[in-house]
């Protein structure tokens, strides 16, 4: 049986949703869950008063948060197995330095989903974290493995820093993406300007982000059959690096840029 | 047990010596049918037998592209060694020369869940001289190895499993024409999942014994025992009465089951398109730890 968590109240600040990751939930029973406490603000706040729990930690590890997060911070950071489904909009940091495992967000994230802390050079080590709708600024900074996938668009940023690991947004990749990226990739559905420390290298069909679209569909994304068979406009970068990270813009074959 | 008639065939008392084999599955796709098929006809291309190519190697079955990894359409080819390690050399080598080089293919691990494993990508990224990069995709490590085209895309490891190599059923009619005739239909029926059938056509017609009536150093012969052409020279024929021609039909497959359940479909298949003659190789049942009797494959399929 799966645990869900589905929102009562708003809470009064910010909440540090960190704890709440399928492996720490393990075997805990719905009273358990509730009488977990989560730092809200300077204060403390029991899960329980915020959500109705049903259900109880299972073994397959499965979490479902429902509601409106927005105000939700660290959804899903540092797991590193499980699965979380989350039914709602969230804040930032959702899966931050996360390390396996899925987490599927019906929803908009927050800035630096999948990021890493500020002063960790890396971010997300593993697993795979998908939105159904966009995310905000910094996406993947400092990404070291793994999928970031988004419906929508990111906001400024994306993939700052990033050192491997792959970030897609089917709705275009936002302003000022792949600062400093050694050799992430980071895939564009829409048109987009890469930065100067950019090159244009080539188009072609990129087979293994062929099988990350499919992956992502299986998870959940609305990935549009045009993308997986369509041609890609590679862009190398960051030259003040490695100029061993890309990013990828779909070319739907209207508009030829160089 | 003695032997049975089936349809027109006389089925004789013997049984096949098969033995056990390390085998792995790879699933080659590409832009079209055509190009994948040219990888793996390449691929499979003098696998014939391990005695002189190191590996045996042939089509399993095409895969639809509701099938594969990449939502293309592909081909799954079976190989077959001796031992984990041949397995993984012949891989190697098979894929770097005859899939990498085909244009618009990708390659795939058609045997995941295996406890062992041969390195592939893991290998043969060092074609990519150091630009070759990788993905970690749903857990599974691939890599992408630039080439003129573009970029190859190829599994890091290959799972390798415990196969059967060396089933087989001999088919004879009256002449060259009927057997040949009888020896298709059997393929036809005989082909399908978990089976490779290495032969050119998947037809042997110079099957073989093991060493030499004339040689010490030959390590394998013609089945004199089987050429019609000798059959008053020598003492020992098994080429009956009336039978001017005979096929053999070899089988690897994934499981002793496998291997049994095509042999009944390839018997019946010959027993109904002209064989007059049905019968099996083996060594005298001292080398193969398999034994495939014929008489356990007389109810049809």
């Amino acid at each position: 049986m799966t645990l869900t968590l589905a929102l009562r109240t708003q809470p009064p600040a910010r909440v540090l949703a960190a704890p709440m990751i399928p492996e720490r939930l393990r075997g805990l029973n719905a009273s358990a869950v509730a009488a977990l406490d989560l730092g809200c603000g300077g204060e403390t706040v029991a899960v329980g008063d915020l959500f109705a729990v049903s259900g109880a930690g299972t073994e397959e590890e499965e979490l479902v948060l429902a509601g409106d997060l927005r105000r939700f911070d660290g959804i899903g950071a540092c797991m590193s197995s499980g699965e979380i489904e989350v039914r709602g909009d969230v804040g930032a940091w959702a899966g931050a330095e996360m390390s396996g495992g899925v987490v599927r967000i019906f929803g908009d994230a927050g800035a630096r989903l999948g990021a890493a802390y500020p002063g960790a050079r890396a971010g997300m080590t593993g697993g795979e974290i998908v939105v159904s709708g966009d995310a905000g600024e910094e996406a993947g900074a400092g990404m070291r493995r793994g999928l970031v996938a988004v419906g929508g668009r990111t906001g400024a940023g994306a993939g700052l820093r990033m050192l491997a690991g792959t970030v897609i947004a089917l709705g275009g990749i936002g302003a000022e993406a792949g600062l400093g990226n050694k050799r992430g990739s980071l895939v564009s559905g829409r048109p987009m300007e890469p930065l100067p420390a950019y090159a244009f290298a080539t188009r072609f069909r990129p087979p293994a982000l062929r099988l990350q679209l499919r992956r992502a569909r299986e998870l959940g994304l609305n990935v549009d059959e045009a993308l997986l068979r369509g041609v890609w406009a590679r862009w190398s970068g960051d030259r003040t690096e490695l100029t061993r990270g890309e990013i990828l813009i779909f070319d739907d074959g209207e508009e030829r840029r160089e | 047990m003695s032997g049975y008639r089936l349809g027109s065939a006389e089925v004789a008392d013997t049984f096949a010596e098969a033995f056990p084999m390390r085998y792995t599955r790879i699933l080659i796709t590409a832009a079209t049918d055509a190009w994948a098929l040219e990888a793996a006809r390449s691929m499979t291309g003098f696998a014939t037998s391990v005695i002189g190519c190191k590996c045996e190697a042939a089509i399993e079955r095409s895969l639809t592209s509701a099938e594969t990894p990449d939502g293309r359409p592909g081909i799954a080819v079976l190989l077959f060694a001796m031992d984990r390690e041949g397995v993984g050399k012949r891989v190697l080598e098979r894929v770097g020369q005859s899939v990498m080089t085909c244009p618009t293919t990708a390659c795939f691990d058609g045997l995941e869940g295996e406890d062992k494993t041969v390195p592939l990508g893991a290998s043969l990224r060092y074609f990519g001289d150091g630009f070759q990069a990788s993905k970690v995709i749903a857990g599974k490590r691939f890599w992408r190895i630039p080439v003129m085209e573009g970029e190859f895309l190829v599994c890091e490891s290959v799972g390798v499993g415990r196969g059967v190599g060396g089933g087989n059923v001999v088919i004879g009619a009256g002449d060259e024409d009927a057997a040949l005739a009888a020896a298709l239909a059997a393929v036809e029926a005989m082909r399908g999942a978990g089976i490779a059938l290495p032969f050119p056509g998947g037809i042997v017609r110079s099957g073989s014994k093991v060493g030499s009536v004339t040689s010490k150093s030959m390590p394998a012969s013609t089945n004199h025992q089987m050429a019609p052409t000798l059959r008053v020279q020598v003492d020992d024929t098994l080429v009956p009465d009336g039978v001017g021609a005979m096929f053999e039909i070899v089988i690897d497959g994934v499981s002793e089951d496998a291997v049994r359940e095509a042999m009944r479909r390839g018997l019946h298949a010959a027993s109904g398109a002209g064989a007059t003659h049905l019968t099996a190789a083996n060594f005298g049942g001292k080398l193969g730890q398999f034994h495939f009797p014929l008489s356990e494959l007389r109810d049809p399929p």
